[in-house]
C-alpha cells in the first residue's frame, strides 16, 4: 500500500507557542487513521495546515503524490480532500438537501453567463446534481429529511450532513474534526455505520476523536499527539498497552477498566 | 405520481402570474392619467434594475453595499458623457456602461475579500463618495456640478423614445431581459453558493470552491446592473448632476432591498416599487410626508423584516386555513344535524 498522506517534519509556530512540533506522519492508502491526544495538544492544527487553513512554517505536507504544503484551501480540497469541521459548519437557512449540492458545485462546469441562457445545459447540470446529492443521502440515511430546513434538523443530523456534503466532492481522503463530539449513543453508532460503509466503498478517513469507542472500534491506525509532539504511533492494540499514552492522554482508570473487560 | 403533478401545478401557477404581470405593465399606461404618474413608474423600473443586482451581493452574499449610488453614477456618467461630448449612440454608451460596470465590480470586489460588515459597508460609501466628488470636481469632463445637459433619448432606425409612455415601454422590456437573467442565476447553483457564502464561508471553500472568484462575481453582477440603471437614467432625464448620486440615494435602495425581502427576485421589484411610489402617495401629507415614509419604513423593519409582501402573503395564508377550518367545523355541525 503507498502512502495517501505524508507529514515530513511539520512544524506550526503561533509566536510563542510550538502548536505542532515537527511532527512526522505517514497516512496508507484506504485506512481510517485516528489523530488523538488531550486539549490543545495541536490536533486541530494539524488539521487546519493539511487543509491549508494555517499556513506551516515548517516542514513539508504531501498528499497523493502531490506537494500541498503552502496551497490554498479550495486546491488542495480539489486535489481530493473533503473535511468535517469540529464546530459543526453548515448553512442553516438552507435546506439539506441544498447543503449537500454545495458541495457538488467544483463538480459542475457551466459559468455564470452560461448558466443563464444555456437553459437546458443548466437543467441538465442541477438534475446531475440533485441526483447525486440524493443517492448521497440515501446512504446516510437522510434522505427522507431532505427538503427539511438545515436549522430545524437535530445536531447529530446536521454532523452527518457534513459527511455527506464533503462527499459530493467525490475526494480520496475525509478529515473528520471530532465527528462523535455531542453526539448520543445512538447517533454514535449510527455515524459508525456511516463511516464504515463509506470505508468500504473506498474512502479514506483521518479522524481526530476523544470518545474511545469510536476511536478503538473504526480505526486501522493511531498516532497520539502531546503538546504539540508526537509521543505514539502504532495499531489500536498498541496505544492501548503504551505507558505513555496511558500517562498522558487515557489515564490510569482506562488501563484498569480495559482490565476488567 | 403526487410530487410530479405539484410541479406541473406550480408551471402552470407561474406561466399565469407571469401572464398576468405582463398584461398589468402592458395596460398600465392607459390607467395612469397624468405624465407624472409614468415617470414615477419610469423610476420604479430603472431602481429595480438597480435592486436586482444589489439583491446578490447584499439579500445572496449577506455584503453590505452603500455604494450603489456609485455604480449607478458611473453607468450615468459613461454613457452621458460619450453621448454629449463624442455623439456616440446611446446603444454604444449602454455598453460602455456594462464594461464600466465589469470594472467596478472588479475593483470593489477585492477589497470585499478582506473587509467584513461595516467596514465593507464604510468602503462602498467612500468609493460612492469618490466618484461623486470626482464627477463634481473634473468640470472639462463631466462638466462639474451644472452637469450634463441635452443627454439625448435612445432611439432605434429613426424612432426615438421621447415620451414617457414610449420610454415606459422600452425600460420596460429592459426590466423584463433583467429579471429573467436575475432569476435565472439566482435559482441556480451559483445563488446557492451565494446563499451558502453568506452562512458559512469556511466550508464553501472546503468544499473546493474559489470563494474569492465567486465574492467577485456576485459584486461584479451588483455593478454591471447598477451602471446599466444609471445609463437608463441617464437618457431618462436626460440631465444629470452630481448632486442626484448622494449616499441617500445608495440607502434608498438598501430600503427598497429589505422592504421586498432579502434574496427574492419577485421581492426586489415589488420593493423598488413601494419605496418610490408610497413617498408620492404620501405626499398629500405636504410638509409631513418623509416623516410619516420613514416611520412606516422603521415600523416595517422591526416588525417585518423578512420583506413586507411575504408578511403580507403568511397573514393570507393563515386567514385562509382559518376560515377553511372555520368552514370545515361549521360543514360537519350541519351534517351532524
Amino acid at each position: 500500500m503507498g502512502s495517501l498522506l505524508k507529514l515530513t517534519d511539520t512544524t506550526k509556530q503561533f509566536q510563542g507557542l510550538r502548536a505542532v512540533d515537527a511532527i512526522n506522519l505517514d497516512m496508507k492508502e484506504n485506512t481510517i487513521h485516528a489523530l488523538i491526544g488531550p486539549n490543545g495538544a495541536g490536533k486541530t492544527t494539524t488539521v487546519n495546515m493539511i487543509t491549508g487553513v494555517h499556513s506551516v512554517t515548517s516542514g513539508t505536507i504531501e498528499f497523493d503524490g502531490h506537494d500541498i504544503t503552502g496551497m490554498p484551501t479550495y486546491k488542495i480540497a480539489r486535489l481530493g480532500i473533503g473535511r468535517t469541521f469540529q464546530n459543526i459548519k453548515v448553512f442553516p437557512t438552507m435546506t439539506l438537501l441544498e447543503n449537500v449540492m454545495v458541495g457538488g458545485h467544483q463538480c459542475t462546469k457551466l459559468g455564470a453567463l452560461r448558466t443563464i441562457f444555456d437553459i437546458r445545459g443548466a437543467k441538465r447540470e442541477e438534475e446531475m446534481l440533485k441526483e447525486k446529492a440524493e443517492n448521497i443521502l440515501k446512504k446516510l440515511g437522510l434522505y427522507e429529511l431532505r427538503n427539511e430546513l438545515m436549522q430545524n434538523l437535530p445536531y447529530g443530523r446536521q454532523k452527518i450532513s457534513e459527511i455527506g456534503r464533503a462527499m459530493m466532492t467525490d475526494p480520496k481522503l475525509i478529515l473528520l474534526d471530532e465527528p462523535a463530539a455531542g453526539l448520543n449513543p445512538s447517533e454514535r453508532g449510527e455515524l459508525i455505520k456511516v463511516i464504515k460503509a463509506a470505508y468500504g466503498e473506498g474512502l479514506s478517513f483521518f479522524l481526530i476523536e476523544h470518545n474511545m469507542d469510536v476511536i478503538m472500534s473504526i480505526s486501522d491506525y493511531i498516532t497520539v499527539l502531546s503538546f504539540g509532539k508526537l509521543i505514539a504511533e502504532g495499531t489500536p492494540q498498541e496505544i492501548q498497552n503504551n505507558p505513555e499514552v496511558i500517562a498522558s492522554y487515557l489515564g490510569e482508570k482506562y488501563k484498569q477498566k480495559m482490565a476488567e473487560e | 405520481m403526487e410530487k410530479k403533478s405539484n410541479t406541473m401545478n406550480n408551471k402552470k401557477r407561474n406561466i399565469i402570474l407571469i401572464c398576468t404581470a405582463a398584461a398589468v405593465v402592458l395596460i398600465l399606461p392607459w390607467i395612469l392619467t397624468t405624465d407624472y404618474q409614468i415617470m414615477v413608474m419610469n423610476k420604479v423600473l430603472i431602481y429595480t434594475v438597480v435592486v436586482l443586482g444589489l439583491n446578490f451581493i447584499t439579500g445572496l452574499t449577506g455584503q453590505m453595499n452603500l455604494g450603489t449610488a456609485g455604480m449607478f453614477a458611473l453607468g450615468a456618467y459613461a454613457t452621458a458623457v460619450a453621448a454629449t461630448s463624442y455623439g456616440i449612440s446611446p446603444w454604444i454608451g449602454l455598453v460602455l456602461a456594462i464594461v464600466m460596470g465589469l470594472l467596478v465590480g472588479r475593483g470593489l470586489g477585492y477589497p470585499s475579500l478582506r473587509l467584513k460588515g461595516v467596514y465593507l459597508a464604510l468602503t462602498t460609501i467612500g468609493f460612492s463618495e469618490v466618484v461623486r466628488l470626482v464627477a463634481a470636481n473634473w468640470v472639462s469632463v463631466t462638466g462639474g456640478t451644472t452637469g450634463i445637459r441635452n443627454i439625448p433619448y435612445y432611439s432605434l432606425a429613426g424612432y426615438v423614445f421621447d415620451t414617457q409612455t414610449k420610454m415606459y415601454y422600452l425600460f420596460a422590456v429592459f426590466v423584463a431581459f433583467g429579471i429573467f437573467c436575475a432569476y435565472r442565476l439566482a435559482d441556480s447553483k451559483w445563488g446557492r453558493i451565494f446563499k451558502s457564502l453568506r452562512d458559512n464561508a469556511d466550508a464553501v471553500e472546503m468544499s473546493g470552491v474559489n470563494i474569492a472568484s465567486c465574492k467577485i462575481l456576485a459584486f461584479t453582477v451588483c455593478a454591471i446592473y447598477g451602471c446599466i440603471a444609471g445609463a437608463l437614467y441617464a437618457h431618462f432625464m436626460g440631465y444629470i448632476n452630481p448632486s442626484s448620486f448622494t449616499i441617500d440615494l445608495s440607502t434608498n435602495f438598501v430600503i427598497m432591498l429589505m422592504v421586498g425581502g432579502l434574496g427574492s427576485v419577485v421581492g426586489n421589484i415589488f420593493g423598488a416599487a413601494v419605496v418610490t411610489i408610497l413617498p408620492e402617495i404620501l405626499r398629500v401629507f405636504e410638509n409631513y410626508y418623509q416623516l410619516i415614509f420613514c416611520t412606516i419604513v422603521l415600523v416595517g423593519a422591526i416588525f417585518f423584516p423578512e420583506g413586507w409582501m411575504f408578511a403580507g402573503i403568511k397573514v393570507i395564508r393563515k386567514m385562509v386555513k382559518k376560515l377553511r377550518k372555520r368552514e370545515h367545523i361549521t360543514g360537519e355541525m350541519g351534517g351532524g344535524e
